[in-house]
């Protein structure tokens, strides 16, 4: 399967605090990829870089096929984009901003555009800097949709947006997704929206991948276990051990969070004189928090 | 592509704009209303008067133009300047052919004011009886305008095109730079006396607002009506 978008080793430097450090990650084509990490995490930064707003100082990225930034007016034109933050000129009233959008999109679909305009319930003569956030969310979207992308890339689509135009968002991005099979790119740290529609997952945490895998290796893989007798090492664990908290009294045994997990694995525990007594699913925003934990430095795992 | 840029650049700066261009419209006409009318209504006037009266004026148009060219290259990265770029930096375009178009949108709108300044002029000399050995210079008044407003636009959109950090650092080079020179040439010239006649913030001041100085253009001979 080839990819849309293609990091490879990208590092960037934002002064002395904040780094994004041999990023690699890799987006199917037609996938609709949920890039998780929390506030500060380098989403926003993984994104400009992507989109050629911004210049790695090492690596490679490819999108579409095209190089960026070498080929990067040929990819953008096939890329709908919506920021984190509405960025359309605010002197401009929505069907200001329509035309002068559709002015640099070749594959603009104004018919499209006049028909998401009505379903999200915008006024053609309403000025932009007199919107609500919500209205702003909705314009972003129907700019982005009405280019006809080939991909869509959405940074925190619905933050802040209340639940109703959340909904309508969302379904005009998901009917976009099936109608036409774009790839699709979202970045959020609301966990449980992202669960419901993505397919693959990518989760950045300190301008780290910690993770890239389809959702339902995520979701099925990351498991809670209470083990009795369990040594104090591990010697060659057919999973990743994310955590490891001893016995508090209520619980016997210790609580282990594990990823990558199957069933058949029980037998390495009998292997090691230990046993299994629970399994617990882990829904995506434990398994996340789990992640993350586990991911930095000073997590303590015995 | 290139109109909705001049759409744009116009809705953004037109309320800064257009006291400009009734000004423009409006300065050349003032200029020789000052001068008094004899019979008939029309202006009758001898050389001194008419080309002392105008000269009065006669700063009024360069700060007009730069005026122009200063409000043309700040309404032009406004608005990216409050969206941080995001915007213009997400359309299929390179930065160089998006800051080009930029540029040429405000080369068209700088006309505005010119044309006004054309008419205004063409108006003012034809409604005075010029006495023998004065002549009106309507074009030349408004060429030279439009030079000026022109590379005050230019200057200033290099200069707002960036982030306030390198406006902030070219504008002190220009002033720091010269100071800084001239000091160490003042410490030379005790070892080198003949370097002492050299002063660097004379000669960079020279070098731009003196012929064929890049800011001559404002210093010039700004007259509607002359020798």
């Amino acid at each position: 399967m080839s990819n849309a978008i293609e990091l490879d080793r990208v590092t960037w430097q934002a002064g002395k605090s904040f780094a994004l450090k041999d990023l690699s990650l890799r987006v199917p084509m037609g996938s609709i990829y949920g890039f998780l990490g929390p506030n500060g995490s380098g989403k926003t930064t993984t994104i400009r870089l992507f989109m050629g707003m911004i210049r790695p100082r090492s690596g490679s990225i490819q999108v579409l096929d095209g190089t960026v930034p070498g080929d990067l007016p040929r990819v953008l034109a096939r890329v709908g984009y919506v920021p984190e933050r509405p960025h359309v000129y605010p002197g401009l009233t929505v069907g200001e901003a329509l035309k002068y959008h559709s002015a640099f999109y070749p594959l603009w679909d104004e018919h499209w555009a006049r028909e998401l305009l009505d379903r999200l319930g915008l006024d053609a003569g309403r000025k932009i800097a007199r919107m609500s956030k919500g209205e702003n969310g909705k314009l972003l979207m129907l700019l982005a949709l009405s280019q006809r992308p080939e991909l869509l890339v959405l940074d925190e689509p619905t933050d802040g947006l209340d639940p109703v135009v959340r909904r309508d968002v969302m379904t005009a991005v998901l009917d976009y997704g099936s109608e036409t099979g774009a790839t699709i790119f979202i970045s959020s740290h609301l966990v449980h929206e992202l669960e419901r529609i993505c397919d693959w997952v990518g989760v950045l945490d300190d301008g780290e991948l910690v993770a890239e895998l389809p959702m339902q290796s995520f979701k099925n893989g990351i498991k809670r276990l209470r083990v009795q007798n369990a040594p104090a090492l591990m010697p060659d664990a057919p999973f990743v051990l994310l955590s490891r908290q001893p016995s508090d009294g209520i619980v016997q045994g210790e609580t282990w969070t594990v990823r990558g997990w199957q069933d058949p694995m029980r037998q390495y525990f009998e292997g090691i004189g230990a046993q299994v007594r629970d399994v617990i699913d882990l829904d995506l925003e434990e398994g996340f928090v789990e992640l993350l934990r586990s991911s930095r430095p000073n997590n303590h795992r015995n | 592509m290139a109109t909705q840029i001049l759409l744009l650049h116009w809705k953004a700066v037109r309320i800064g704009l257009i006291p400009f261009v009734v000004a423009a419209f409006a300065l050349p006409l003032i200029a020789v209303q000052g001068l008094g009318t004899t019979g008939g209504g029309a202006l009758s006037l001898d050389a001194y008067r008419a080309v002392a009266a105008f000269q009065i004026f006669m700063p009024l148009f360069p700060l007009l133009a730069a005026a122009v060219g200063a409000t043309l290259a700040l309404s032009a990265w406004n608005w990216d300047h409050q969206q941080g770029h995001v915007y213009a930096l997400s359309l299929p375009l390179r930065r160089w052919e998006y800051s080009l178009l930029k540029l040429g949108a405000g080369v068209v709108l700088a006309l505005i004011p010119t044309g006004a300044l054309l008419t205004g002029s063409l108006l003012a000399t034809a409604s005075v009886d010029l006495p023998t050995g004065l002549n009106a210079y309507p074009l030349d008044l408004t060429l030279r305008f439009l030079f000026a407003s022109l590379l005050a636009y230019g200057v200033l959109f290099a200069l707002a095109s960036g982030t306030t950090k390198t406006a902030t650092i070219v504008l002190t080079s220009l002033i720091v730079l010269p100071l800084v020179a001239e000091g160490m040439l003042g410490f030379m010239a005790n070892f080198f006396p003949s370097i002492d006649q050299v002063s660097v913030v004379e000669e960079v001041f020279r070098a731009i607002w003196e012929s064929p100085g890049p800011l001559r253009v404002f210093f010039g001979n700004w007259m509607l009506i002359d020798v």
